[in-house]
């Protein structure tokens, strides 16, 4: 094997038809028992030495990139380095150029890219989603209605685990071509609750009691502060909105029930046990044959 | 309580109630306070039990590393450098040994916890959020509760810098305890939105004896950072 071999050089085989002709000619018939050895000893050293660069890898950058980011990483350099011992072992067995074997390679890749359009088309979106990494696993997404926690991101496709415990496989193409809302995305999320006084309670005491409530909570954010304030004054009653900030990585902070159990409950009890309670739906009948001193609410003894 | 221990210790106080008692075959490890309860059987190859204050990131799950004290402002001028004392919180570590060597069993803390974001939900910082005041002298504490932090102030600016707020890394952090709990600890701002905390590795005079690091007792550790960069400013 030649350097010209090597890098790929090898101009009769691109031109000279008596050089190819020769050269398949002789495809195997040279293959010596120490070429084969060479071969498999460099496909077993480059395999080696894969595993002990990712384990490195993984012990260097494992607080700095996540799981996958990592499976990739060391994914990619050991098939690398596999393409590479292929590409320095292969010559001398077969008695080919590198170039010949790229040829090859690449008519390979055309024909499956021709027979299998979907599966690249996966697997071109699999590639594009680790690139742009909008989510990864662990994280809580929601997508084409499916909403779970990514258990795993292939190549052609992504595995969640939803709520109710179910396995779902989603091409890569169609999550790619989909909204994505990812919960763990930022470090912080921000849910609104609504609550409603009666009319006659005291709406500053109200506010008051529930922040107080949140600045207890330990999940509730100290900053951004969190915001409870008059939203609406309703036929009914008068809406309290509340705005609280939760790190995204709580593990409650996906779970929508898990999430309002713990605030709903403890805002509606304080609000009691400070006398403020619930209104309840209010509507004023008025019979039309009634004498119409009644009918004045000011008066203080209509009928209803 | 902080120490090294044989395996059948106990403490007993109003707050914390910590007792290892002999079951037959296996040990039984039991903790209470502030009404969580926590038990555990144990192996009986341990050779001691070690109860030392940690990093105080750890409760009630870990959900970051990093420790934000939040105090008065403080306005310095260009170039000046003031050391003072804020109060920061103690979780209680307790550790097995086996074999010369430490690993975590259990945290608990007197103190509530609570969170904070730094910096924008997109690219900050969750932290573990602290109010203290700000100490010219060192301020008697309740070493189960609060640690006393020595924290230079340095003012790297050719401007005047307000600060009233620090964040550390706790993979760095080097806790000492002796007649309290102690850390000594260094914030430089470098401009409105750059500073730096880091963190000094000295034992204070009254506080000789260093406290095991969670961090590095975990298993999972695998590197410490030199400080923390923060980019979100310090007001």
């Amino acid at each position: 094997m030649s350097i010209t071999d090597i890098i790929g050089l090898a101009l009769p085989n691109w031109t000279g038809v008596e050089s190819d002709v020769t050269s398949d000619k002789n495809l195997f018939a040279t293959v010596s028992p120490r070429d084969i050895l060479f071969f498999f000893v460099g496909i077993v050293i480059a395999y080696i030495l894969g595993l002990i660069i990712s384990h490195h890898v993984r012990m260097r950058m494992s607080h700095r990139l996540k799981k996958d980011q990592l499976d990739i990483l060391t994914g990619f350099i050991r098939a690398i380095l596999i393409i590479i011992a292929v590409g320095l072992s292969l010559p001398g067995l077969l008695d080919l150029s590198v170039t010949i074997i790229l040829i090859c390679i690449a008519g390979v890749i055309a024909i499956i890219a021709l027979s299998s359009q979907k599966v690249i088309s996966n697997m071109v979106a699999g590639v594009a989603l680790l690139y742009e990494s909008p989510f990864a696993t662990g994280d809580y997404i929601s997508t084409g209605g499916v909403e779970g926690t990514v258990i795993a991101v292939r190549l052609f496709s992504v595995r969640i685990r939803t709520g109710e415990g179910i396995y779902v496989h989603i091409p890569n193409d169609q999550i790619y071509s989909t909204a994505v809302s990812n919960v763990h995305a930022n470090v912080a999320r921000r849910f609104e609750y609504r609550v409603g006084i009666r009319y006659q309670d005291d709406t500053n005491r109200a506010i008051a009691i529930i922040r107080q409530l949140l600045e207890k909570h330990t999940f509730v954010l100290e900053n951004p502060a969190p915001a409870v304030f008059v939203s609406d004054i309703t036929a009914d009653s008068v809406l309290l909105s509340i705005r609280a900030w939760f790190p995204s990585n709580w593990q409650l902070t996906k779970d929508d029930i898990s999430r309002t159990t713990s605030i709903l409950p403890n805002v509606k009890d304080a609000l009691e046990a400070a006398g403020i309670e619930m209104p309840y739906g209010q509507r004023v009948v008025w019979f039309a044959n009634e004498p119409s001193s009644v009918k004045d609410p000011a008066a203080g003894n209509g009928q209803k | 309580m902080f120490g090294r221990f044989p395996l059948d210790y106990s403490h007993d106080d109003q707050e914390i109630k910590i007792r290892l008692s002999d079951t037959g075959s296996l040990l039984k490890y039991e903790r209470e306070c502030r009404g969580s309860r926590e038990e555990r059987y144990l192996g009986r190859s341990f050779s001691a039990i070690h109860i030392y204050p940690v990093e105080p990131v750890n409760l009630p799950e870990p959900l970051t590393q990093y420790l934000e004290i939040a105090f008065p402002p403080v306005v310095l001028p260009p170039g000046a450098e003031q050391t003072v004392y804020v109060k920061f919180p103690v979780e209680i570590g307790v550790f097995l040994e086996s074999n010369g060597k430490q690993s975590p069993l259990d945290v608990f803390s007197l103190v509530p916890v609570k969170f904070s974001l730094y910096g924008l939900p997109s690219s900050g910082l969750i932290t573990r959020w602290f109010k203290s005041d700000i100490y010219p002298e060192i301020p008697s504490v309740d070493m189960y509760r609060e640690g006393v932090m020595a924290l230079t102030l340095k003012n790297c600016r050719t401007e005047n810098a307000k600060v009233s707020r620090a964040v550390f890394d706790s993979s760095s952090m080097c806790l000492y305890y002796g007649t309290r709990v102690a850390m000594t600890a260094t914030l430089e701002v470098f401009s409105e939105y750059l500073a730096r905390t880091t963190f000094t590795d000295a034992a204070p005079p009254d506080c000789p004896n260093r406290a095991i690091d969670l961090y590095r007792a975990s298993s999972f550790a695998l590197s410490t950072t030199k400080g923390c960069f923060m980019e979100a400013g310090t007001s």
